[in-house]
């Protein structure tokens, strides 16, 4: 995890990088949860985007969950190996995990996501 | 915190999915747990989320079923011969976390019901092997023929594997603000289908049968247990969710095939 990197209540991370470009990925948290993935998809590059839209879905043994975007753009990348090798998520979440980079149509919007600290914090709230 | 219950009679696919779509939002209005019990006519098959349209169509043991498509993930099911719940949390609620909670919650409770009409039935649990990788093959298409640690299962013991007669399966969606758990009681033998569709229901596996005027009694038990296990109050709800404004306006994508076929 980087000090910029940002987090949605609904457990996605997106972090920007210096092009310009936005990348997203699944929470370490997520994919604990999750347990047992079995299947995912995600959206076709240039697909357009709104904060909250799913981006994609994941499902595991017991449970189908959408991915959301944590904030508005358009899809510019997906990667696309990662439905092949889904034992990415769990080793390595907000590294070679990463699912989109989205091209945002307002960087500040990611100033409304929590930071590290904050995203800390949600967690110990959550439900085991 | 309360957990609200309707039990609706019988109806279409479409019509029950586009309900518990619409119970996921009611959870999530009211902050509280909203249960949904009720059957399916005509007898019909329910899709897991991502399980392929094709594989339906390839089986001969379903062949002019209707299908429907759910938003849980999981395997096939016959309805028809089932009491089918679909139970939605608030994700802040603690089912809310990962499925297991929730599902074990409902699952030990039906085993304790059970237990009081003579019924022995058990959490499967998967043997202690290394787990397997992630993405492996999603498994037997039709749920009964799967096993989830917590199935219930009757007759475990006495089967030669321990897998035993599974009678409960569940299965999750879970949205942004709300958990939706899909389960379905298999009560009897599905006279409908044959083949690799037939499993048998408590009736068949129960010693003495589980008689359709025990299901009410049983499945208030069941609830009642549900509601004790996390100090809930149970709160029969009047009115069917399923005829609610907006049900029947959902619906119509469920019944779309490009959404039951879209895998």
């Amino acid at each position: 995890m980087t000090a910029a990197m940002r987090f949605a209540k609904s457990h996605e991370w997106a972090r920007p990088e210096g092009d310009g470009l936005v990348t997203v990925g699944i929470s370490a948290y997520a994919v604990e949860a999750l347990t047992d993935l079995v299947f995912m998809q995600l959206p076709e590059v240039g697909r357009r985007v709104k904060a909250g839209d799913s981006l994609g879905e994941i499902e595991s043994v017991k449970a189908v969950s959408d991915v959301y975007a944590p904030i508005s753009g358009e899809v510019v990348a997906v990667n696309a190996g990662l439905p092949g090798a889904l034992e990415t998520l769990g080793r390595d979440p907000y590294g070679d995990g990463w699912m989109v980079r989205i091209r945002p149509d307002s960087p500040a919007e990611l100033d409304t996501l929590l930071d590290e600290v904050a995203y800390a914090a949600l967690l110990k709230s959550q439900p085991h | 915190m309360n957990l609200h219950v309707w039990w609706d009679p019988p109806t279409d696919g479409p019509t029950n999915m586009a309900a518990d779509e619409l119970l996921a939002d009611e959870a999530q209005r009211r902050g509280d747990c909203c249960l949904r019990l009720y059957g399916w006519t005509p007898t019909t098959v329910s899709l897991g989320g991502f399980q392929r349209g094709a594989d339906a169509e390839a089986e001969p043991a379903i062949a002019g079923v209707p299908v429907v498509r759910r938003p849980s993930g999981g395997g096939a099911i016959v309805h028809g011969s089932d009491l089918t719940y679909a139970a939605a949390v608030p994700r802040v609620h603690p089912w809310g976390g990962g499925p297991q909670a929730f599902y074990d919650a409902v699952h030990e409770a039906l085993c304790a019901a059970l237990a009081g009409f003579g019924v022995e039935a058990s959490p499967w649990r998967p043997p202690a092997t290394p787990p397997p990788a992630p993405g492996r093959d999603e498994g037997p298409f039709f749920c009964f023929d799967r096993r989830a640690s917590g199935d219930v299962v009757v007759g475990a013991a006495a089967s030669p594997d321990g897998r035993g007669h599974k009678v409960l399966g569940s299965a999750q969606r879970r949205l942004a603000a709300t958990v939706l758990q899909h389960g379905s009681l298999l009560l009897a033998r599905n006279q409908d289908v044959s083949g690799a569709a037939s499993h048998p229901g408590l009736a068949e596996l129960a010693p003495g049968g589980l008689a359709p005027t025990a299901v009410p009694a049983l499945a208030e038990r069941w609830l009642g247990l549900i509601a004790e296990g996390l100090g809930m109050r149970l709160v029969w709800e009047p009115g069917r969710f399923h005829e609610r404004p907006g049900v029947a306006e959902r619906a119509t994508r469920f019944a779309d095939a490009r959404w039951t076929f879209r895998r």
